[in-house]
C-alpha cells in the first residue's frame, strides 16, 4: 500500500523547459539562414532548412509527449488550460522558424544590398524577442520552487514585459523594412517582393508567437 | 476461554505487525528518498518513535476502541445475556467467564473483529489496494456489535453518539490536515521561498520550525504519557518543559548551521533551503511515526484490551485504564512488522516521491502528524494515511506541488467507504458462526 507515492502526477514543467530549449535551438538556425541568403549561398540554405525542419519536428514530439501525459484529472499548480495554450504558442515559434526557412528555399533570390542593414536589424530584434521568451520559460523550475510568487515571479514578469516591448519594436522595424522594400520595387520585381514579404511575415509570426508564449506564461504565473 | 485469549494475542499481534508493515513507509519514505536518511537509520528511528507514540500516547484511542464503539454495558445486562457460566454462582474474578456469558461473548466478538481485520489487511495488501487500518477495525467491531445486540435490543445497540464523533473525526481529520499543511506552507512560502534572501530567511526560521515540532511532541508525551510511569504533571509545567526542550533544540540547530558562503544566485539559495528542510524532514518523519503509533496501535490492541479485561476481571466496560503492557505488545508488533516487511516499502515510496521537495514534505508531514496526534489526545481513532493525503492536497492547493493525481485520490477515498460495511458484514458472519459452534 503506497498511496503517497502514487498521488503525484508527472510534473509537466521539466518537459516544458525541454521543449523551450528545443525551440530555441531551432530558432538559432534562423540567423545562419538569413546570412546565407545575404551571401547568396543557396546550398547552405537548403541544408539549414532541412536541419530547421528536423528540429521543429523534434519539438513537436516533445509537445505531444507533454499533452499525452497531462490527463484532465491532474490538479496542477497552474491552470491546465493556460499551460496548454502556452505550449501551443511556444510550438508556434518553431513553426514560424520553419516557415521562414522553407519560404526562402522556394526560389533563388538575393537580398538588395540597400536592404541588408535594415534586414539584419529586424532579424536581430525578432531573435532577441524569442531569446527573452525562452529565458523566461527556463525559469519555470525556480518559479515552481517559489510557488509562483515573490521576487522570482516579479523578475520573470519583468522579462515578459520586456518581450512585449521588443515585439513592438520588431513590428516597427518590419514596417520600415517593407517601406524600404517598396522604394526598391522596380529593381526587385514583383516575384522577389512577394517572396520577401512572405519571409518578413514569417519573422513577424516568430516574434508574435514569442510574445503570445510570454503572455501565456504570465497567465500561468498569476492564476492558479 | 484460554484458547480465545491465546488466539486473541496472536491476532492482535498480527494486526499490529501488519500495521507496521503497511503504514510506516509513508512516514519515512520521503527522508529515505531524499537521502537524508539511510534505510537502516529510517527503520531504527521509525521503530523508536512508533513504539514511543504507541506506548506513551496510545492509551486514549485504545480505550475508545475497547469500549467506545460498542457499549460493553449491554453485555453486562443480565436481561440480555447470562452473566455467569452455567452452574456458577456469580461472575467475578474467581469465576472465569465462558463463551455463553455476556462478557464471554464480548470477548469472542472482539476476537472476530481482529480476525476479520487481519484477513482484510492481508488480502488488500496482496492486491495492492490502499486501505485504512482504522476503518477496518472499527467496521469489524461494529459488525460484531450489530450481530450480537441488534437481535436483542434493536438498533440502539450501536453507540450512535460515539460513532458519530468518530465519523466526524474521519471527515474532519484529512480536511484539518490539509488546512494545517496549507497554512504551514503559506508561512514558509512567504517568509522563506519568496523572500529576497531565502538563505538568510531559512537560517533564521528553521530553529523555530524545529522548536514547534518539539513542543507538540514533548507536550503530548508529558500530558498523556507519564501515566504509564505513574507520574503526573500539570499543564503549565508541561508547557514550560516543552518550551525548554524546544529552545535547547533550536539553539543546537542554530549552532549546527554551517556557515555557507552567501551566493547571490537564487538557484543556489533554493538548493541550500531544501537542504535545510531535508534535515528538518527527518524530524517530521519521526513526528509522523510517533503520531501514527499513538493512533493506530489501538487498532490492534483495543480489542485485545477488552478481551484481557474479560479474562482478568470477568466484567467489561470498567473504567480501569489501559494497561501499559497491552500498549507495549502493540508497539512491539508494529516495530517488528516494520523491521521485517515494512522497510521494503520505504524504498519504493521514497524513489517515487521525488515530486515532493523537502520543504513541501515538511509541511505535509507536520500538518498530518499534528492532526493525528491531536486526535489521539482526544481519544478518537482516525486514519493516518487519510490525514496524510489531505495534508498533501493542502500543500498542492497552495501551489506547492507540480501536479496531483486526483483520480488516485478518488480511488483511495472510495475504497475506504466500502471498507466499513464490508468488514462489518464479514465480522458479523464470523461471529454468528463461532457463536453457533461454541455455545
Amino acid at each position: 500500500m503506497k498511496p503517497l507515492s502514487s498521488l503525484f502526477g508527472r510534473s509537466p514543467f521539466g518537459p516544458l523547459v525541454e521543449h523551450a530549449k528545443k525551440v530555441s535551438s531551432c530558432v538559432q538556425l534562423v540567423r545562419p539562414m538569413a546570412e546565407a541568403l545575404i551571401a547568396g549561398e543557396y546550398h547552405k540554405m537548403e541544408e539549414l532548412q532541412n536541419r530547421i525542419s528536423k528540429t521543429e519536428h523534434e519539438a513537436d514530439l516533445i509537445k505531444n509527449g507533454i499533452r499525452e501525459h497531462l490527463p484532465k484529472q491532474f490538479f496542477l499548480a497552474v491552470s491546465q488550460r493556460d499551460l496548454l495554450h502556452f505550449l501551443h504558442q511556444q510550438d508556434e515559434i518553431a513553426d514560424a522558424a520553419e516557415d521562414f526557412a522553407v519560404i526562402l528555399t522556394f526560389r533563388e533570390m538575393k537580398l538588395h544590398p540597400k536592404m541588408v542593414e535594415m534586414y539584419r536589424e529586424f532579424l536581430d530584434k525578432v531573435l532577441a524577442t524569442c531569446e527573452q521568451t525562452v529565458s523566461a520559460t527556463e525559469e519555470l523550475g525556480l518559479l515552481l520552487e517559489a510557488s509562483f510568487g515573490g521576487p522570482e515571479a516579479d523578475k520573470v514578469l519583468e522579462i515578459i514585459d520586456d518581450v512585449s516591448r521588443k515585439e513592438w519594436e520588431a513590428d516597427r522595424l518590419q514596417r520600415k523594412l517593407i517601406k524600404k522594400m517598396f522604394t526598391l520595387e522596380d529593381e526587385l520585381g514583383p516575384v522577389n517582393i512577394m517572396i520577401l514579404s512572405e519571409s518578413f511575415k514569417a519573422l513577424d509570426a516568430l516574434a508574435d508567437a514569442s510574445e503570445n508564449t510570454a503572455n501565456n506564461l504570465r497567465l500561468m504565473i498569476l492564476k492558479g | 476461554m484460554i484458547t480465545l485469549l491465546v488466539f486473541s494475542l496472536i491476532f492482535a499481534f498480527c494486526m499490529a505487525w501488519m500495521i507496521g508493515a503497511n503504514d510506516v513507509a509513508n512516514a519515512m519514505g520521503t527522508s529515505v528518498g531524499s537521502k537524508a536518511l539511510t534505510l537502516k537509520q529510517a527503520v531504527l528511528l521509525a521503530a523508536i518513535f512508533e513504539f514511543g507514540g504507541a506506548f506513551l500516547v496510545g492509551g486514549g484511542v485504545t480505550d475508545t476502541v475497547r469500549k467506545g464503539i460498542i457499549n460493553p454495558d449491554h453485555f453486562m445486562d443480565a436481561n440480555l445475556f447470562p452473566q455467569a457460566p452455567a452452574g456458577a454462582a456469580t461472575p467475578g474474578p474467581s469465576v472465569k467467564p465462558t463463551l455463553d456469558t455476556g462478557p464471554g461473548l464480548f470477548a469472542l466478538g472482539m476476537l472476530c473483529a481482529l480476525i476479520t481485520a487481519v484477513l482484510w489487511l492481508f488480502l488488500t495488501n496482496r492486491l495492492g489496494i490502499p486501505v485504512s487500518t482504522t476503518h477496518s477495525i472499527v467496521g469489524a467491531i461494529i459488525g460484531f456489535g450489530l450481530a450480537a445486540l441488534v437481535p436483542k435490543i434493536g438498533w440502539q445497540a450501536i453507540e450512535w453518539a460515539s460513532l458519530g464523533k468518530i465519523s466526524i473525526g474521519w471527515v474532519v481529520s484529512p480536511v484539518a490536515g490539509g488546512v494545517l499543511s496549507f497554512i504551514m506552507f503559506v508561512i514558509i512560502r512567504r517568509y522563506i521561498l519568496r523572500s529576497p534572501t531565502p538563505l538568510e530567511a531559512v537560517r533564521t526560521l528553521a530553529p523555530y520550525l524545529l522548536g514547534l515540532v518539539i513542543v507538540v511532541v514533548v507536550l503530548s508525551v508529558l500530558v498523556k504519557g507519564l501515566k504509564n510511569f505513574h507520574l503526573e504533571i500539570d499543564l503549565w509545567s508541561a508547557f514550560a518543559a516543552a518550551l525548554l526542550v524546544a529552545t535547547l533544540a533550536g539553539i543546537f540547530m542554530r549552532m549546527m548551521s554551517r556557515s555557507h558562503p552567501p551566493s547571490e544566485r537564487l538557484e543556489d539559495q533554493f538548493f541550500y533551503v531544501e537542504g535545510v528542510f531535508r534535515r528538518l524532514q527527518i524530524v517530521t518523519a519521526c513526528y509522523v511515526a510517533f503520531a501514527h503509533g499513538s493512533n493506530d496501535v489501538a487498532n490492534a490492541v483495543g480489542p485485545l484490551a477488552g478481551i484481557l479485561e474479560v479474562w482478568k476481571t470477568g466484567v467489561v466496560g470498567s473504567t480501569a485504564p489501559i494497561q501499559s503492557i497491552v500498549l507495549a505488545i502493540g508497539g512491539l508488533g508494529i516495530v517488528l512488522g516494520l523491521a521485517m516487511w515494512g522497510y521494503r516499502v520505504i524504498e519504493t515510496v521514497g524513489k517515487k516521491i521525488t515530486e515532493m521537495t523537502p520543504s513541501r514534505g515538511f509541511c505535509a508531514e507536520f500538518g498530518a502528524a499534528t492532526i493525528v496526534l491531536l486526535f489521539s489526545m482526544m481519544k478518537l481513532p482516525i486514519s493516518t494515511t487519510q490525514t496524510l493525503v489531505g495534508a498533501v492536497l493542502g500543500v498542492g492547493l497552495a501551489r506547492g506541488l507540480a501536479s496531483i493525481d486526483m483520480g488516485v485520490i478518488r480511488k483511495i477515498f472510495s475504497a475506504w467507504i466500502i471498507e466499513l460495511p464490508l468488514t462489518a458484514a464479514v465480522t458479523a458472519t464470523i461471529f454468528l458462526a463461532l457463536q453457533f459452534i461454541f455455545t
